[in-house]
C-alpha cells in the first residue's frame, strides 16, 4: 500500500473545511502532519490503527482540531484543576479517538461529579482540585479570543509547534487565568474565524481565488457570531481581502480633510497619537533646552495638534519663551485650498495668546521624498536650534525604491539637534503575504481590543465608529493593496534601528520624564490598566496588555571621526 | 461654615457686637481659598457675595497649585489667556486628580499640573475652530474636544 507523505491539508479528504485545500501547500505544520493520510484505506486509518487508535480517514481533519482544542483547554486550565478528567470521568472505547476526544471537550464543558475511574491515555496535569471553580459557561468570550492574539504574538509559547495559522492562540490566554477557559460555541466559532481567516489569505498566496472567494464569504457569517472587536476586526479584515480577490483597489482616495477628521477622531478616543505627540514634545523640549531660537520642521502636520503643548510648555520655560518657528508639511489639497495655512494661524493664534513669537510655514509636496533641504531656509546651527519630528509618516516612504534614503539623507544636512520618530510596532512590510496578513491580524486585533474598552461610552457612538474607520482603511492598505499604493508598511522597532543606524544617526534616549508624563498621560484613560508603556533601550512604546503597538525614539545625527 | 447672624442694629444688650462675617471680606476670602472645590461650589451658593468670592478666578489658581510650591509669575498670564484658572481646574486639574488617585505618587503633584496646563491649552486650540473646515471636522457635528477622555466615567 502506498503511503502518501503529505500534510493533511494537503489530501482531500472530506470535511477539510478548515484548512485552505491546495495540494503542494507545505506551510501548514499542525498537528494534523503527524497523522499520515492513506488515500487508499477503507474506513480506518491503517496507521493509526497500529498505534491502537481507530479513526476515520474522513474524520481525520475533525479529530485533529478537537485534540488542538482539547489541549489548548487543558493548557490553559492548569490552575484550575482538570484532574478530574483523568480520576473521574468515565471514559469508554478510547480507541474510538473520535468520540473520546469529543467526550473530553463535553467533560471539560461540563464537567461531572467524580465517578468511576477513567482509561484515558492522555497525559494529565496532576493539580490541586479547585473546587470553586466549576462549569460556568462563558459568555464573554471575545475578549478572550483578543487578549490570546496579543500574548501569542509577542510571547510565542515554545511548546507549541509554529504554525503560520497561530490557531492555537485563539481561544487561550498567556497570562494566568484564575478562571476556568471553557469553550462555548461561539468561542468555537471565534477559532474557526481565525482559521478560516488564514486559510483565505493562504489561498490568495496561493492566487486559488475560487477557494478564496468562498472562504471569504464564510468569514462574513463566522463573524456575524461573534462580538464586539473580534467582530468588527474579522469584518475589516474580510473587506480587505475581498478587495484584493476581485481587484478592486486601490481604494477610493479620500480627500485629506476627511482622513485628518478619521484621525481627529482617534486622536480623541484613544490615546496612541497623545502618546506620541506628548512623548516627542519631551525629547524636543531636552533638545531645546538652551536656545533661543528654535526651528520645528514636522513632516505631517495634519492638524497641529502636537504643537499647542510644546509652544505651552516654551511659553512657561524659565527665562521666557524662545523664538519658534514651524514648518509644516502636507499633502497637496484636491480643491487647492491650503489647509497647511489655515492650521498655521490657529497656531499663530494661540501663540500670540500665550506670549511666543511665532512664525509659520507650509510646503505642500506629494512625498517627503521630494521635499529638497533648500526649499525649508534652514539657518546654522550656531542661530538656530532644528528637530525634526515624524508621527507616522516614515513607514509610507517605503513604498518608493530609494525614498527613505532620500529622506534620510536629506535630513542629515539639515543638521538638526535632534530627530523623533514615532512608528507603528509591527511588520507589516513582509514580502510574503501570509506573514503580513498574520502580523497585522494580530497588531490590529490588539487595536481594536484596546479601543472597544477606552472607547467613548455608549460604544456605538460616532468617535469609536470614526475611530475604528481609520484603522479599518490602514488595513486594507496592508492587505489589499500592492506596490506604491501599499504605503502603509509598517516595520519594527528593531528593522527602524538598525536601518537609522546605517544611515548615521545615533540614538539619542528618551528621559525619565517622558516616562513619567506618558504614565501619567496613559493613566488618565478609561481602561488605563491595559496599557503599557515600556522603555526598550531608550526608547519608549505603548501597547495593549503585553503587545507594544506604537514606538517613539529619538536620534541626532551620528559624530563622524 | 460661618454662620450669619445678623445682629439688629437696634438691640443694645451690651455684648460685643456680633461678628458678620460679610463685613471683612478680606477673612471671607482667606477661609474661603483654603476650600476644597465641592465645598467651595456650595459656599458659591450661599449669598451674592459669597457666589462673586466663590467665582474670582484666584481662589481656583490657589485649588490648582494647592500641593504645588509657587509656580512662576509667566504662568499667571498664560492661564488667564487660555481661558482662566476655574476652567483648567475643573476641567483638567480635578479629572486629572482624581483619575491619578489611584496610581499617584507624592512626586507626581507638580507634574499632574503640568500635565493638565498642557491639556488645557490643546483644548484650548480646538475650541478655536475657525474656517469651514480647518478644525477637521464636518461642518454641524458637535463641537470637539480632546479633554473628551477626562469626563468620561471610568470603570475603576
Amino acid at each position: 500500500m502506498k503511503r502518501d507523505h503529505q500534510d493533511i491539508c494537503g489530501a482531500d479528504g472530506g470535511g477539510y473545511g478548515n484548512s485552505s485545500g491546495s495540494k503542494g501547500e507545505s506551510s501548514i505544520t499542525s498537528k494534523g502532519k503527524l497523522w499520515e493520510e492513506d488515500q487508499d484505506a477503507g474506513d480506518m486509518d491503517e496507521l493509526m490503527a497500529v498505534l491502537g487508535y481507530k479513526v476515520r480517514s474522513s474524520d481525520m481533519a475533525d479529530v485533529a482540531q478537537k485534540m488542538e482544542q482539547l489541549d489548548m483547554a487543558m493548557g490553559t486550565a492548569q490552575e484550575d484543576g482538570i484532574s478530574h478528567l483523568a480520576y473521574d470521568t468515565v471514559h469508554y472505547n478510547p480507541s474510538d479517538l473520535s468520540s473520546w476526544v469529543q467526550s473530553m471537550l463535553t467533560e471539560l464543558n461540563n464537567p461531572v461529579l467524580p465517578n468511576s475511574d477513567s482509561n484515558s491515555s492522555k497525559p494529565q496535569q496532576h493539580q490541586q482540585i479547585v473546587s470553586s471553580n466549576q462549569s460556568q459557561v462563558y459568555n464573554d468570550d471575545s475578549e478572550y479570543d483578543l487578549r490570546a492574539i496579543p500574548g501569542i504574538a509577542a510571547y510565542p509559547q515554545p511548546k507549541r509547534i509554529k504554525t503560520s495559522m497561530e490557531t492555537d492562540s485563539s481561544s487561550s490566554t498567556t497570562e494566568p487565568s484564575t478562571q476556568p477557559v471553557v469553550l462555548v460555541d461561539s468561542q468555537e466559532a471565534g477559532v474557526r474565524l481565525v482559521h478560516t481567516l488564514m486559510a483565505c489569505a493562504e489561498a490568495v498566496q496561493q492566487e486559488n481565488l475560487k477557494l478564496a472567494d468562498a472562504l471569504v464569504k464564510h468569514i462574513g457569517l463566522l463573524a456575524a457570531s461573534q462580538a464586539g472587536a473580534m467582530r468588527k476586526v474579522a469584518t475589516y479584515f474580510a473587506e480587505a481581502l475581498a478587495r484584493r480577490i476581485y481587484g478592486v483597489y486601490p481604494q477610493d482616495s479620500l480627500h485629506p480633510s476627511y482622513t485628518d477628521m478619521l484621525q481627529m477622531h482617534f486622536y480623541e478616543t484613544c490615546p496612541y497619537l497623545k502618546f506620541a505627540h506628548f512623548t516627542s514634545n519631551q525629547a524636543i523640549l531636552e533638545a531645546f533646552a538652551t536656545s533661543n531660537r528654535v526651528h520645528v520642521i514636522d513632516f505631517g502636520l495634519k492638524q497641529g495638534m502636537q504643537w499647542p503643548a510644546l509652544m505651552q510648555e516654551l511659553a512657561l520655560r524659565p527665562g521666557g519663551p524662545p523664538v519658534f518657528r514651524l514648518t509644516g508639511i502636507g499633502p497637496h489639497q484636491p480643491d487647492n485650498t491650503d489647509a497647511l495655512q489655515q492650521v498655521g494661524c490657529k497656531l499663530a493664534y494661540l501663540a500670540e495668546t500665550i506670549g511666543v513669537k511665532f512664525e509659520f510655514r507650509g510646503f505642500m509636496v506629494n512625498s517627503l521624498a521630494d521635499l529638497e533641504p533648500k526649499m525649508l531656509d534652514i539657518r546654522p546651527p550656531e542661530v538656530e536650534t532644528l528637530a525634526v519630528n515624524s508621527i507616522f509618516e516614515l513607514h509610507r516612504l517605503l513604498a518608493r525604491a530609494g525614498g527613505i534614503e532620500k529622506v534620510l539623507s536629506s535630513i542629515k544636512t539639515m543638521k538638526p539637534k535632534i530627530l523623533t520618530i514615532v512608528e507603528e510596532e509591527a511588520n507589516h512590510n513582509s514580502p510574503v503575504f501570509v506573514d503580513r496578513f498574520t502580523e497585522a491580524l494580530h497588531y490590529y486585533s490588539s487595536l481594536f481590543d484596546s479601543l472597544e474598552v477606552s472607547g467613548v461610552v455608549p460604544p456605538s457612538s460616532q468617535d469609536l465608529v470614526m475611530s475604528e474607520s481609520y484603522l479599518g482603511r490602514q488595513i486594507c492598505n496592508v492587505v489589499a493593496c500592492e506596490g506604491v499604493e501599499r504605503v502603509e508598511r509598517h516595520e519594527t522597532l528593531a528593522q527602524w534601528r538598525s536601518r537609522m543606524k546605517t544611515s548615521g544617526f545615533s540614538p539619542a534616549h528618551l528621559g525619565s520624564n517622558a516616562y513619567k508624563q506618558a504614565s501619567m498621560l496613559l493613566a488618565l484613560f478609561a481602561g488605563g490598566d491595559g496599557y503599557r508603556v515600556e522603555e526598550n533601550d531608550g526608547c519608549l512604546t505603548l501597547g495593549w496588555h503585553t503587545r507594544p503597538l506604537i514606538a517613539t525614539s529619538a536620534w541626532q545625527v551620528a559624530a563622524t571621526e | 461654615m460661618v454662620q450669619n447672624h445678623h445682629g439688629t442694629v437696634g438691640e443694645n444688650k451690651g455684648k460685643r457686637p456680633k461678628f458678620f462675617i460679610n463685613d471683612h471680606v478680606d477673612i471671607l476670602i482667606e477661609i474661603l481659598k483654603r476650600l476644597d472645590c465641592r465645598s467651595l461650589c456650595v459656599a458659591a451658593s450661599v449669598c451674592r457675595l459669597w457666589c462673586t468670592i466663590a467665582r474670582n478666578d484666584s481662589l481656583w489658581e490657589n485649588l490648582c497649585f494647592r500641593h504645588v510650591s509657587p509656580p512662576p509669575s509667566s504662568v499667571r498670564s498664560v492661564v488667564l489667556a487660555l481661558g482662566g484658572y476655574k476652567r483648567l481646574y475643573m476641567g483638567c486639574v480635578r479629572p486629572v486628580r482624581s483619575r491619578l488617585g489611584r496610581v499617584r505618587r507624592a512626586s507626581w503633584a507638580r507634574d499632574e499640573v503640568q500635565l493638565s496646563l498642557s491639556l488645557f491649552c490643546v483644548d484650548y486650540y480646538e475650541r478655536l475652530g475657525g474656517g469651514s473646515n480647518s478644525n477637521g471636522r464636518l461642518v454641524g457635528e458637535s463641537s470637539p474636544s480632546s479633554l473628551m477622555f477626562l469626563c468620561k466615567p471610568m470603570n475603576v
